[in-house]
C-alpha cells in the first residue's frame, strides 16, 4: 500500500512528502516563469533597458547615475553581460522588488499590484461563490434527471454560458444594463465624489458599480459548475454503494446526500483552481467595465509599453495560480479521506 | 497466413464494415436529437462563410457616409458601422480570419497533442515523466496573460501565425487527455488480444488504438479550436494586436472603445452582430460536442 514508508525504515508521513513535492514543484514552476518573464523583457524589440540608459546619458545624467536609475526601474542593470543582468533580476526579485513603473513615474510596481489586487480579488470572490453555489445545486439535479426536459434544457444552458468567452457575456451585460436599460454605472469600481470609507454613499457606489462584474464573473463561470456537477454525479450513481444503498431501502433525502457528498468532492478542487485561473482570466472583465484590477493594469501596461509593471503583472498572476494549485491538491487531501491514505502521488 | 484463414473475411474488408458501422453509429446519435443536425448545419454555414463569403464583397468594403450607424433595414440587415460599412458584410468577410487561426490551431494541436500524447501513454516510462510536465506547465502558465505579453515581442501576421501560436501554446491539454485515454486503453483485452497475435506496434496504434479514440481526440480538438477562435478575437478586441485586416475581434473593439457603440442603442446592431455570431459559433459547437461525448461515452445513454 505504502511503497515509500517500507523502504529504509524511513517512515514518513504521506501528507508531508506530498507538500514537499508540491512545494518543490512550485517553485520551479515559479522560477521558470520568472525567467520566462525576464527573457521576454530582455527580447523586446529595441530593448527598452537600453534604450532607457541611452536616453537618460543623452540627456545629461552620469553613465553611473543612469545606469542606477534604469536598474531602479526595471529592477536589474542595463549594462553588464546576459548572465548578470539574470543574476540582477533574480536578487531583486528576491527582495520582492519589481522595479519602477515608467507610466506612473516614480511608483513602485508593488505598489501599483497591491492596490490592483484588491479590486481583483472581491468581484472574483463574489461572482465565484454565488455560481458555485447556483451552479452546484442545479448540477445534482442536472446529473440526476438527465434526460428531462429540464435536466436538458439545464445541460444545454451549461454548455452554452460554459462554452461562450467571458467578453460576449460581458458585452451583453455591458450592453443590457448600461445602454439598453440603463440602471448601472458603465465603468470604474466607485463615483468619485465619495469619501472612502464607511460611509453609505461610497459603500453603495462600490456595490453598484461591482454588481456588473460579479454578474458577468458567476454567468461565464455558472455552466462550468453545472457540468461538472452533472458529469460527478453521473459517475457517482454509477457507484455500488448507491445500488447498496437503494437496495436498502434508503428514502431518497438520504441518497440525494449519499450522491451530493460524494459528487462534490472533486469540485472542491476545481473551486481552488478556478480562484487562482479568474486572477488571469480577469483581463476581459475588467477591460470591459474598466475596473482597476490586475487584468486591466496588465493591458494598460503593454498599451504604454510599461515593461516593468507588466513582466510584474504577468509574475503575480501566474503565481496566483501556482499557489492555486498547491491549495487545491492539499485541500483535497484533507477533505477526501481516501486520497489521504491511499495514494502516493 | 494462417491468421488470415481464421478471421473472416480480408483486413480491408473488417475496415470497411467498421467504418460503415461508425456512420451508423453517428447517424444515429444525430438523428435521436434534431438539435445536433442544427448544430451540424451551423458549424457547415460558417465553414461556407469563410470559404465563400469573402467572394461576394469587394476588397475594400464601399462605405456610406450618409449612413454613418444606420438603423437594421433591408438594405443594411445588421445596420452600418461608424464609416457607414454593412456590418453583415463585416461579419461575413471577418469569419475566414477567425475560422482561419481556429484550422491552423486544429491542425497543430492534432498533431502534436495526438502524437505525444500516444508515445506518452504506450511507451510511459521517461518520456511520460517529461511530456506530464511539460503539460503541467502549460496548463498553469495562463494562457491568455501570456499571449498578451508574448505580443508585445511578436507580431502576429496573419491568420496562420496567429493559429501556429495559440497551438503551440494549447496542444497539452489534447495531449493529456490522449495520453490517458492511451493508458486506459493498452489494458483492455483488444489490445492484449492483438499484442498476443504479434502483431506490430504500428498497427496497434494505427488500427486499434486510434479508432477507437478518434471521436475523443475529435472532441477535445473542437474544445481547442473554440478556445483559439475565442483567444484571438479577444486578444484584437483587447486591441493589443494592429489591426491588420477586418476580423470579428477588430469590431468588437472598434465598436467598444472606438466608435462609441454603447452610447446610443442606434448603434447597438453593430455590437452585436459579431457577439451573436460567436453566438451562434459556439451554439453549434457545443451541440456537436454533446454528439460526440456521446458516441464516445455510452454510459451519458441512459435507457
Amino acid at each position: 500500500m505504502k511503497p515509500f514508508a517500507a523502504r529504509g525504515g524511513l517512515r514518513v508521513n504521506p501528507m508531508t512528502r506530498r507538500l514537499a513535492g508540491h512545494l518543490a514543484r512550485g517553485l520551479v514552476m515559479i522560477w521558470v516563469v520568472t525567467t520566462i518573464s525576464f527573457v521576454i523583457i530582455r527580447n523586446i524589440p529595441g530593448n527598452p533597458v537600453l534604450g532607457q540608459y541611452e536616453t537618460l546619458i543623452e540627456r545629461g545624467m552620469s553613465p553611473d547615475a543612469a545606469e542606477r536609475a534604469t536598474a531602479a526601474l526595471y529592477g536589474f542593470l542595463p549594462t553588464g553581460t546576459l548572465w548578470e543582468q539574470y543574476t540582477g533580476y533574480m536578487k531583486a526579485l528576491l527582495h520582492l522588488d519589481l522595479g519602477q513603473s515608467l507610466s506612473t513615474p516614480g511608483t513602485e510596481v508593488v505598489t501599483l499590484i497591491g492596490s490592483a489586487t484588491k479590486w481583483t480579488v472581491l468581484p472574483v470572490l463574489g461572482g465565484t461563490l454565488l455560481s458555485f453555489v447556483l451552479g452546484v445545486t442545479l448540477g445534482v439535479y442536472a446529473g440526476i434527471k438527465r434526460s428531462g426536459k429540464l435536466g436538458d434544457l439545464l445541460s444545454i444552458s451549461g454548455s452554452l454560458l460554459h462554452g461562450v468567452p467571458q467578453y460576449v457575456i460581458g458585452l451583453l451585460v455591458l450592453a443590457i444594463f448600461t445602454t439598453l436599460w440603463p440602471i448601472f454605472p458603465a465603468g470604474g469600481p466607485v463615483d468619485v465624489e465619495f469619501v472612502p470609507g464607511l460611509n453609505a454613499g461610497y459603500l453603495a457606489s462600490l456595490v453598484q458599480h461591482a454588481t456588473l462584474p460579479v454578474l458577468t464573473y458567476a454567468l461565464a463561470s455558472y455552466g462550468g459548475w453545472v457540468l461538472a456537477m452533472k458529469s460527478s454525479v453521473a459517475t457517482v450513481l454509477g457507484d455500488d454503494f448507491i445500488l447498496a444503498a437503494e437496495l436498502r431501502g434508503l428514502s431518497r433525502g438520504v441518497l440525494f446526500r449519499y450522491v451530493a457528498r460524494n459528487a462534490i468532492l472533486p469540485l472542491f478542487t476545481i473551486l481552488a483552481l478556478s480562484l487562482g485561473m479568474l486572477f488571469g482570466g480577469a483581463i476581459f472583465i475588467e477591460r470591459i467595465f474598466n475596473y482597476p484590477g490586475l487584468g486591466l493594469l496588465l493591458v494598460n501596461s503593454i498599451g504604454t509599453r510599461d515593461y516593468a509593471l507588466m513582466g510584474g503583472t504577468f509574475l503575480v498572476t501566474t503565481m496566483a495560480i501556482i499557489v492555486a494549485n498547491i491549495a487545491a491538491d492539499l485541500f483535497y487531501a484533507v477533505i477526501d479521506p481516501r486520497v489521504r491514505t491511499g495514494g502516493a502521488a | 497466413m494462417t491468421v488470415t484463414t481464421i478471421l473472416p473475411g480480408s483486413p480491408g474488408n473488417t475496415g470497411a464494415t467498421l467504418r460503415r458501422n461508425f456512420w451508423r453509429g453517428v447517424g444515429r446519435v444525430l438523428r435521436r436529437k434534431p438539435s445536433r443536425i442544427a448544430g451540424v448545419g451551423i458549424v457547415a454555414l460558417f465553414g461556407a462563410m469563410a470559404l465563400f463569403g469573402p467572394m461576394l464583397y469587394p476588397a475594400h468594403l464601399p462605405r456610406d457616409n450618409n449612413a454613418l450607424y444606420a438603423a437594421p433595414s433591408l438594405a443594411h440587415p445588421f445596420g452600418t458601422d461608424f464609416e457607414g460599412t454593412d456590418v453583415l458584410a463585416l461579419v461575413v468577410t471577418g469569419s475566414r480570419y477567425v475560422i482561419l487561426t481556429g484550422l491552423a490551431t486544429a491542425v497543430i494541436t492534432v498533431a502534436l497533442g495526438t502524437a505525444l500524447g500516444l508515445l506518452a501513454g504506450f511507451h510511459r516510462g521517461r518520456w511520460d515523466t517529461v511530456l506530464m510536465r511539460i503539460t503541467d506547465m502549460q496548463l498553469t502558465i495562463p494562457g491568455l496573460p501570456l499571449l498578451l505579453v508574448l505580443s508585445t515581442i511578436w507580431k502576429f501576421q496573419g491568420p496562420l501565425e496567429m493559429g501556429l501560436v495559440l497551438g503551440l501554446l494549447g496542444w497539452g491539454g489534447v495531449a493529456r487527455a490522449v495520453r490517458s485515454q492511451t493508458l486506459s486503453l493498452r489494458e483492455r483485452g483488444f489490445i492484449e488480444a492483438a499484442r498476443g497475435l504479434g502483431l506490430s506496434t504500428r498497427h496497434i496504434v494505427g488500427r486499434e488504438l486510434l479508432p477507437s479514440m478518434a471521436p475523443y481526440i475529435a472532441m477535445n480538438v473542437l474544445i481547442a479550436v473554440t478556445g483559439a477562435i475565442y483567444a484571438q478575437v479577444g486578444l484584437f478586441f483587447l486591441g493589443v494586436l494592429p489591426f491588420d485586416s477586418n476580423n470579428w475581434g477588430v469590431m468588437l473593439n472598434l465598436a467598444v472603445f472606438g466608435g462609441g457603440a454603447l452610447t446610443s442603442t442606434a448603434a447597438l446592431p453593430y455590437l452585436l452582430a459579431p457577439l451573436l455570431a460567436i453566438l451562434l459559433l459556439t451554439l453549434g459547437i457545443v451541440l456537436i460536442v454533446d454528439a460526440m461525448d456521446e458516441i464516445f461515452n455510452p454510459r451519458l445513454r441512459e435507457e
